[in-house]
């Protein structure tokens, strides 16, 4: 009966684990830099492919924390000082949209999607 | 120190309005021996923000990618819960006030479970605890400069205008009588729920577990909702100048499901819950 039991839970991690491999082999979207440094977005604006899903690698190179946050993209991210912080964004419809820093909001920026 | 102290304000809002409702809420029900729910759950509130500020700065790879996430979706939903069910149960007993004030206070006490409040609390001041515990850090860190100085200056009087701002509502609150009272906050925590409850279902959206929608109108040129009068409605009561139709939806399908919950008319419902052995009966 224990046994059982334990090999029903190790079924299931494997197959959590091989599902979760699957997932990120099978669609491992563009990564698009954006980079936090002297209270500005770099670069201020983002071109990405409309209709593809995509991953911001989002770098904090300033010393202290950010939020990157989009209501367009119902995105709110805290990118702590010196750290890269990985958001997955679905496909987007062609369009622009605004993102900023909550933290220090002179710091914006656009995703533009074409 | 202008922008700081607006961010800080609009951060410690919404904590400052549900810790302040709270606390009117136990005044009102003659429960002030239960104010420490309402104390030990703003309290661990903040312990938990700090606790998952310094987890956040530590954390990296996936577990910062994705742990913060979760996390606030999981307070969002049960905010939404207690939320709803603290509404409900203050519409209840709104209606069906009838008898002596003391009846009605132990009875307020003894069918409402005190310890929801508490977690009301909690979920308030944890919502946006963690980012205003980052932002205050980082800007102490910087106050070695005199404009670093001011910014952080700026930050702390944000949140004291904030608790000021509670206090006032306490302080006020306590003048107007328990029906209006009631009748006034359910409505204003059925509209926060609700901007909640859309803001969750905007997560998933985003995070792929819901189906994508298109935008369902654009009000941004009008009242942004980045903006500091959009910023705090987008806060109180769900304000979004860019919706998708997900989000839209789901704010008037709270609205409608929750709203019906509180406020369908007709008799009373008959409310005969023998007092728990939880809380003990009000001594007078």
């Amino acid at each position: 009966m224990r046994s059982s039991f334990k090999r029903l839970i190790a079924c299931v991690v494997v197959g959590l684990v091989s599902v979760a491999g699957a997932v990120s082999a099978a669609d491992a979207p563009p990564e698009i830099p954006l980079t936090i440094d002297k209270n500005q977005f770099q670069p201020t604006e983002v071109k990405v492919k409309a209709n593809t899903p995509f991953v911001l690698v989002i770098t904090n190179k300033s010393a202290k924390a950010a939020e990157f946050e989009s209501k367009d993209l119902r995105v709110e991210k805290v990118v702590p000082a010196g750290k890269t912080v990985n958001v997955r964004i679905r496909a987007l419809k062609p369009g622009t949209y605004s993102f900023l820093d909550d933290f220090n909001q002179q710091a914006t920026g656009r995703i533009v999607a074409e | 120190m202008g922008g700081t102290f607006v961010i800080t304000l609009r951060e410690g809002f919404e904590a400052a309005l549900i810790m302040g409702i709270v606390y009117t809420y136990l005044q009102k029900i003659g429960a002030e021996r239960h104010y420490r729910y309402a104390t030990r759950g703003g309290l661990l509130g903040v312990l938990a923000s700090v606790a998952l500020g310094v987890l956040v700065t530590a954390l990296s790879g996936p577990l910062l990618d994705l742990g913060p996430d979760v996390i606030g979706l999981a307070v969002i939903l049960v905010a939404v819960m207690v939320l709803t069910w603290h509404g409900y149960w203050m519409q209840q007993h709104a209606r069906a006030v009838k008898g002596d004030v003391q009846r009605r206070i132990d009875e307020a006490q003894a069918s409402h479970r005190l310890w929801i409040i508490g977690v009301l609390a909690f979920t308030g001041v944890f919502r946006e605890g963690a980012e205003t515990v980052l932002f205050l850090w980082g800007l102490l860190t910087q106050a070695t400069s005199p404009s670093g100085w001011a910014s952080a200056t700026g930050a702390v009087l944000g949140l004291a205008m904030a608790a000021t701002l509670g206090w006032a509502i306490f302080r006020g609150g306590r003048h107007i009588s328990l029906q209006r009272f009631f009748a006034v906050t359910s409505v204003f925590l059925l509209l926060l729920a609700a901007g909640m409850f859309s803001t969750g279902a905007g997560r998933l959206e985003a995070m792929g577990v819901l189906p994508q929608s298109s935008m369902a109108w654009d009000t941004s040129l009008v009242l942004d909702d980045h903006g500091v009068v959009g910023g705090f409605l987008n806060g109180l009561v769900g304000y979004r100048a860019r919706p998708s139709l997900l989000e839209a939806g789901s704010y008037l399908f709270y609205l409608i499901v929750a709203g019906a919950l509180l406020f369908r008319s007709g008799p009373p419902k008959p409310r005969a819950r023998a007092p728990r052995g939880q809380i003990p009966a009000h001594a007078a």
